[in-house]
């Protein structure tokens, strides 16, 4: 970073370097890869992954070799994706819809992605021709609209002066949202009257890691990736919302156009990683938020901030999903909620006193 | 720099804001916009400065229609100063004001000590340099409306559109704000409330229900009998003690 730029900001305490997010993202991941039903030494891991990464010849005890490479890894890496894709979608809709409360969960966006995935998925619309993630896109996309129209006609309009009922409007209209494409999600399984697939409804409302497996990584890693990269490509235009998108337009970005592709861009991100691990709520809620306090308002920071925080809390939170009751795994939703919920409140109580 | 409207029309949910307004902007005038509340003096600063598309009529910046230019092109000539607009961010003043050079700046093309500078010196101009550092939210009103013009003139703007920038500020200030939008080297347009300082404009426009129903020097604009048409008052005009004219209002009518 420049010395001018440093010198935009002095009062700021430095966030510690482009090195400690992915540092701490890296030993995450193999905390998330050691830790488990089985507690494995980190040296078995790091000797599995040398010998999978360059044949390193390690005598590593195959049943363990197989937990950490084919369970907890891909496990932990979509784990970080989810945490980074989530944490910016909450990231870019509070930005763009100047709203504190906008976040994907609470918006209905993941209800609406996994209705989507289910349709397809369960009750087989499209005939095979469209993919899950597809559906579930088209869900999130859906759901979007559906919510941003409700709140529009509750808070009628979003003139100035209008900002605290548009941001309560927009939770009063997730949550008709995602309670309407939670219950079709319920009656398309029901629906489909097979025990076993009865069983995920669990799956699409709360959220699971416990399926993924290496073919789950990448469509995950790609769309985070290209996500992140996308709004650090825009992140002057995110800036430049802070006074709105009347100011934003008079600085001149072209608003309707910014809006459309990184809102487009979030369902994207959303409705992929609902299609792969259900729908996990309050991240992109909490980490935006907390990241603000640390790294600041400008988004060149807050992206990147973001989506590593993002990450690294997802993947601590499957840890603890996975030994908080010895003996069960508990849908991370329910630990990413115990953490959010209260966040949540505290922000709507600072938002009152405002 | 000339900025022109040419019979231009809005309407927003079948209301008419805006009816056939055409308007020249002298280069480096001061332009008062005056009228009763809702007689679209907002709509028409919207429109000028390329923000709010009208339905019919056109808008030329030097003869080219304003909408064919690209917005970070048209922000690099044109800034607006909304009427008290808001942030619930945590952002320093220098901050606030750097978003002034987001048209100047690109994806690749990063911020440069040419950009530094040019922040530097808007806060200057507004005499918030002591304030840099200071978080949005610990501002007064007055403060705020200063940021906002220097954030305003770091796009260094040839034209520059206020909507009612000393609204809810206090005399002393409305006073300060006032001859700092005076004194600025720009073209400028701004909507005014207060008759009495549209006074000192170089020009003023007066709207009524969307329509241009004067334009010209102040002391004709704001003749007592236009005043108990389009404001509903009894006004008298008098030589006030600088010598400049001064606006008495006794009634509503």
């Amino acid at each position: 970073m420049s010395g001018a730029a440093l010198a935009m900001a002095p009062r700021r305490r430095r966030v510690p370097g482009l090195w400690l997010g992915p540092l701490l993202l890296a030993l995450a991941i193999l905390a998330g890869a050691a830790i488990g039903e089985t507690r494995l030494p980190l040296s078995t891991v790091l000797q599995t992954l040398a010998n999978h990464l360059w044949q390193a010849g390690y005598p590593v005890d195959r049943i363990d070799a197989g937990i950490v490479w084919s369970y907890r890894l891909p496990r932990a890496i979509v784990a970080a994706a989810c945490g980074a894709g989530l944490a910016l979608s909450g990231l870019v809709l509070q930005a763009l819809l100047r709203n504190p409360l906008a976040d994907p969960y609470l918006m209905g966006l993941s209800a609406g992605a996994s209705t989507g995935a289910v349709l397809v998925a369960v009750a087989g619309v499209g005939g095979g021709a469209i993919t899950m993630s597809a559906g579930a896109l088209a869900g999130a996309m859906a759901a979007f609209l559906a919510v941003v129209a409700l709140a529009h006609a509750v808070s009628g309009g979003s003139g100035g002066g209008r900002a605290t009922r548009a941001a309560a409007a927009i939770i009063l209209a997730g949550i008709a949202g995602s309670q309407m494409f939670n219950a079709l999600t319920a009656y398309v399984i029901a629906r489909s009257a097979n025990a076993e697939e009865a069983r995920g409804l669990m799956f699409w409302l709360m959220g699971s890691l416990s399926g993924i497996r290496w073919q789950d990584v990448a469509p995950c890693v790609a769309v985070t990736v290209l996500g992140t990269g996308l709004c650090l490509w825009h992140r002057r235009g995110l800036d430049a919302f802070a006074f709105g998108a009347d100011a934003a337009a008079a600085l001149g970005i072209n608003v309707r156009a910014m809006r459309g592709l990184l809102i487009s861009a979030t369902a994207a991100m959303v409705g992929v990683l609902v299609s792969k691990v259900g729908a996990i709520g309050f991240v992109g809620l909490v980490i935006p938020h907390a990241m603000r306090f640390l790294a600041g308002t400008r988004h060149d920071r807050l992206v990147p901030a973001s989506a590593f925080a993002g990450a690294i809390f997802l993947v601590a939170a499957d840890i603890v999903s996975r030994i908080l009751v010895p003996g069960q795994v508990l849908p991370i939703g329910v630990i990413t909620a115990l953490v959010g919920a209260p966040a949540f409140a505290a922000i709507l109580i600072r938002g009152a006193g405002r | 720099m000339s900025l022109e409207l040419r019979s231009v029309s809005v309407s927003v949910h079948r209301r008419a804001l805006l009816r056939d307004v055409s308007l020249a902007l002298r280069p480096g005038e001061c332009l008062g916009l005056v009228g009763p509340n809702g007689a679209g003096k907002s709509t028409l600063l919207r429109c000028l400065a390329g923000i709010l598309r009208p339905q019919s009529g056109q808008i030329l910046l030097d003869g080219q229609p304003l909408a064919a230019l690209r917005a970070r092109d048209r922000a690099q000539r044109i800034a607006l100063v909304e009427q008290q607009a808001e942030t619930a961010e945590r952002l320093s003043v220098r901050e606030a004001v750097a978003l002034g050079r987001t048209p100047f700046l690109s994806p690749l093309r990063g911020w440069s000590a040419g950009d530094a500078q040019l922040v530097a010196e808007a806060l200057a101009a507004v005499e918030m340099t002591a304030f840099a550092d200071r978080l949005w939210h610990t501002l007064s009103g007055g403060e705020r409306q200063r940021v906002h013009i220097a954030r305003a003139l770091a796009q260094t703007p040839q034209i520059l559109i206020l909507d009612e920038p000393s609204n809810h500020l206090d005399i002393r200030h409305q006073l300060a704000l006032m001859a700092l939008v005076q004194a600025l080297p720009l073209t400028r347009v701004i909507a005014l409330h207060d008759l009495n300082q549209a006074m000192g404009c170089d020009r003023l426009a007066m709207l009524d229900h969307g329509r241009l129903v004067a334009l010209g020097p102040p002391a004709e604009v704001l003749s007592p009998a236009r005043l108990a048409e389009v404001f509903g008052v009894a006004a008298s005009l008098h030589a006030g003690p600088d010598g400049r004219p001064l606006l008495h209002f006794s009634r509503p009518l």
